[in-house]
C-alpha cells in the first residue's frame, strides 16, 4: 500500500515533469522523462511506467478538446475553440477533430469528462427528453 | 288421664255407695218395718251381701288395697304412659305445626318462583329487544363498512386506471418523440446538403467558442 502510494506520487511527479513551460504535455518532454527512467532503473520499473502512462493519458485527455463533427471544420473555428477552452479551464488545450456522421450537423466538444453539445442530433435528443 | 283415674275411682266407690244406699234402705226399711211391724221381704241386699260374704272390714281392706294398687299403677304405669302419650301428642302437634310451616314456606316459594319466572320473562324480553337493536346496529355498521370498502375499491380502481392512462400517455409521448427524432434525423441527414451541414457546424463551433465568454 505504501509502495503504491509512493509509485503514484512518482508517476504524478513524472507527469508534472512531462509538461513544458506552458503546462502542456509535449512529446519531447515525455521522451526526456522516459530516458531518465531508463537510466534510473527503478525497482518497480514496469509498475511505475504503467502508472505514469495512466496519469499521462488522463492529463492528455484534460488538455485535449475532442471536436466531433460530421464534416470538416475550418482551422479558424478549431483555433477559436482551443482559445476559448484554454481560457475557460486555465490550461493549454489543443483541439482534435473526430468525424461523426450521427450528429447530422453541428459539433460536440468533449474536454475530459465535460461534453459541450451543439449538434443537431443532440438538440433533437434534448427536444425528445423535454417532451417526456 | 285424670278423667280416667276419676272414672276408676268412681267405679271403685260405686259399689260402696250402692252398699251404703242399701244399708240406708235397709235402715229405712227396718225403721218402716219397725214402724209397720216386721215386714217380711226387707234386707234383700243385706242378705245378698251376706250370701256373698261381703263385710265392712273386708270391703274397707279391699278399698285400701285398691287405692294402693291404683296409686302404684298411677305412679309406675299410668304416669309414664301419660308422659309417653303427652310426648307423642306433642310430637304430633309439632309435626302438624311443621307441616303448616312447610305449607306456608311452599306457598312462599311458589310465589317467589312465580315472581322469578315473571322477572325472568321480563329480562328475557329486555335482552331480546337489546339483541334486536344490537343486530340492527351491527347490520347498519356492516352495511356502511361495505359501502366504504366498495367506495375505496372504486377509488383505487379509478386511481389505477388514471395511473395506467398517464403511463400509457407517457409511453405514447416517448414513442412519438422517439419517432419524431428518428424521422427528423433521417430527414435532416438526407435533405441537408454538405454545404448546409458545414455552415451549421461552423456556426455551432463559433457558438461553443463564444459560450465561455
Amino acid at each position: 500500500m505504501k509502495r503504491d502510494k509512493k509509485i503514484t506520487q512518482l508517476a504524478k511527479k513524472l507527469v508534472e515533469l512531462s509538461k513544458d513551460d506552458n503546462g502542456a504535455v509535449t512529446e519531447a518532454k515525455v521522451s526526456e522523462v522516459l530516458a531518465g527512467l531508463k537510466q534510473v532503473k527503478h525497482r518497480h520499473h514496469l509498475t511505475v511506467l504503467k502508472s505514469y502512462l495512466g496519469y499521462l493519458r488522463r492529463e492528455v485527455a484534460l488538455q485535449t478538446a475532442v471536436v466531433a463533427t460530421p464534416s470538416a471544420l475550418s482551422d479558424a473555428a478549431l483555433k477559436e475553440i482551443e482559445a476559448n477552452y484554454t481560457k475557460l479551464y486555465g490550461r493549454p488545450i489543443s483541439a482534435v477533430t473526430n468525424q461523426d456522421t450521427s450528429l447530422i450537423a453541428g459539433v460536440r466538444v468533449r474536454v475530459g469528462d465535460d461534453v459541450y453539445d451543439a449538434s443537431v442530433s443532440g438538440r433533437l435528443q434534448c427536444l425528445a427528453e423535454n417532451v417526456h | 288421664m285424670k278423667a280416667l283415674f276419676i272414672t276408676l275411682l268412681f267405679a271403685l266407690f260405686l259399689p260402696l255407695g250402692l252398699y251404703s244406699a242399701e244399708d240406708l234402705h235397709v235402715v229405712s226399711l227396718d225403721a218402716a218395718d219397725a214402724v209397720a211391724g216386721h215386714a217380711e221381704d226387707g234386707g234383700v241386699i243385706s242378705e245378698l251381701a251376706g250370701n256373698f260374704g261381703i263385710t265392712w272390714p273386708t270391703l274397707i281392706a279391699q278399698m285400701v288395697n285398691f287405692c294402693i294398687v291404683a296409686i302404684v299403677l298411677y305412679k309406675f304405669a299410668v304416669k309414664p304412659i301419660v308422659a309417653t302419650l303427652d310426648e307423642r301428642q306433642q310430637k304430633i302437634a309439632d309435626g302438624l305445626q311443621y307441616a303448616e310451616e312447610m305449607k306456608a314456606q311452599l306457598a312462599a316459594a311458589e310465589r317467589e318462583r312465580a315472581e322469578k319466572i315473571k322477572e325472568a320473562a321480563v329480562d328475557a324480553q329486555r335482552i331480546l329487544n337489546e339483541s334486536r337493536e344490537q343486530s340492527k346496529e351491527m347490520i347498519e355498521q356492516k352495511t356502511q363498512e361495505a359501502a366504504a370498502q366498495a367506495e375505496a375499491i372504486i377509488r383505487k380502481a379509478s386511481e389505477a386506471t388514471e395511473q395506467e392512462r398517464k403511463k400509457m400517455l407517457t409511453e405514447v409521448r416517448q414513442e412519438v418523440a422517439r419517432l419524431v427524432v428518428a424521422t427528423s434525423s433521417k430527414v435532416l441527414s438526407r435533405d441537408l446538403s454538405d454545404t448546409e451541414k458545414s455552415t451549421f457546424s461552423e456556426s455551432a463551433a463559433k457558438e461553443l467558442a463564444s459560450a465561455g465568454n
